[in-house]
């Protein structure tokens, strides 16, 4: 599989955000996206996934076995996994009824909700009864993490993935990203050195 | 990794409206600003034009008016809520990159229709009983209250999605909503009075009829208008 960008371009008014940017992303890879604050590396990675529109240029997926032009993220959503800081998931519902919610709008009938969030090191008595505002920030961004890769994203993008966590929740991260190499593609954005040091290729912006 | 299917539409929706009544029912947010704000206006409508107050001939066109105002202030306090809450708790995104845009406006379509059947099923027999207002037609009178139900529903789950991503939410929800809901109301208020009056069902049906064609237009109209709603 492949993400081909070509001539990407983000503005806000008369300000450009980034662009043209032009990149191709094979599978297997994993690419850092690296910058200074407000460099635009958090836009980038939300017009990449298709939750804003690029104000010129385009993003394709390209599928394992699909020839052509491929698809936009717009029009193939369920191939994209996300997590980000201003990312949020339903406080009033506990972990696993969170990821059992993300599984049934996705059309999925079996629940793997347990299984992914012991592997992201949250045990069942960490979760258990507890809505998900009451755990703590870094047990959420693990959370996070199990949201994103429920469904076996094509492309996993990953804005500032170790924030919050401590050692262990970085080493979760690590296996999240190897993981997620073996099955697609996987952009991080973040200066964090222990996260770009996950990456095969860095774009600096 | 090859492509997958989207998920099917009613499976989907059906998982919105399920986590929405789960969230809701923990929060009660919407449901409590829907029944206190319907019974606090109940007890003054009540006070105000109780059995006594109003000559008998008055009965069925002060009484239906005052009845939809009191059902479409109670819909335009918590009905909102369905997309500005997704929006301002930050899981919009989620939810976008998760369900598909038809589900998740079925789903929250369905959301709305319960909670205002919940509260019109609340509103409608303690406003019978404190007006005093009698019903000649009662098969007429619960079709136009679940028709009337279906358009405001409808109608304003629509404009959430609309105004959710504004500043002024509530103020735009109120300025996009009243021009948008008068048709249905009207129609809801001129059946209700028809309904009070006559026994025949035949008498009211035309009124029927503009709340059918008004709930089949809405609806259409938001389906065909919400994936650029939501994605932008």
């Amino acid at each position: 599989m492949r993400l081909v960008v070509d001539g990407l371009t983000r503005s806000y008014g008369a300000r450009r955000i980034f662009g043209p940017l032009s990149f191709e992303v094979r599978g297997g890879t994993v690419l850092g996206v690296s910058g200074s604050n407000g460099s635009g590396k958090t836009t980038l990675l939300k017009t990449l996934s298709g939750l804003i529109r690029p104000s010129a240029g385009s993003t394709k997926i390209l599928l394992e076995g699909e020839e052509g032009a491929g698809s936009g993220p717009r029009d193939v959503p369920w191939c994209i996994g996300w997590v980000a800081p201003d990312l949020a998931l339903y406080g009033e519902l506990t972990a696993e009824e969170n990821l059992d919610f993300f599984e049934r709008v996705r059309g999925r009938a079996s629940s793997r909700a347990k299984d992914l969030l012991a592997g992201v090191g949250l045990p069942e008595s960490s979760y258990s009864k507890k809505s998900l505002s009451s755990l703590s920030t870094g047990q959420r961004q693990r959370v996070k993490l199990a949201y994103a890769t429920l469904h076996d994203p094509a492309v996993l993008f990953l804005d500032e993935p170790s924030s919050n966590l401590d050692a262990d929740g970085v080493e979760v991260v690590a296996r999240v990203v190897a993981s997620q190499r073996s099955r697609g593609i996987a952009i991080i954005a973040s200066n964090d050195p222990r996260d770009l040091a996950l990456a095969d290729e860095t774009l600096s912006l | 990794m090859s492509a997958r299917a989207p998920a099917p539409l009613l499976g989907a929706a059906l998982a919105v409206l399920r986590k929405d009544l789960l969230a809701e029912w923990r929060t009660r947010i919407a449901v409590n600003a829907l029944f206190l704000f319907a019974f606090a206006v109940l007890v003054l409508v009540g006070y105000a034009v109780g059995p006594t107050r109003l000559a008998p001939e008055d009965r069925p066109t002060v009484n239906a008016v005052l009845l939809w105002i009191v059902i479409f202030f109670s819909a335009m306090t918590g009905l909102a809520r369905v997309f500005v809450k997704e929006e301002e708790g930050g899981t919009a995104a989620a939810l976008r990159l998760a369900a598909p845009p038809a589900a998740v406006l079925l789903g929250k379509y369905l959301v709305n229709i319960v909670l205002l059947f919940a509260v019109t099923a609340f509103i409608v027999p303690l406003f019978l009983v404190l007006t005093s207002f009698e019903i000649a037609c009662p098969a007429l009178f619960a079709v136009l209250l679940v028709l009337g139900c279906l358009g405001l529903a409808g109608a304003s789950t629509f404009t959430a999605a609309l105004v959710s991503k504004a500043a002024a939410k509530g103020a735009l929800f109120a300025v996009l909503s009243i021009p948008l809901l008068l048709p249905p109301l009207i129609a809801a208020v001129s059946g209700t009075q028809v309904a009070a009056r006559e026994a025949d069902f035949s008498a009211g049906v035309d009124f029927v009829r503009v709340l059918v064609a008004y709930d089949g237009v809405v609806t259409t109209a938001a389906f065909a208008l919400f994936d650029a709603v939501w994605r932008e």
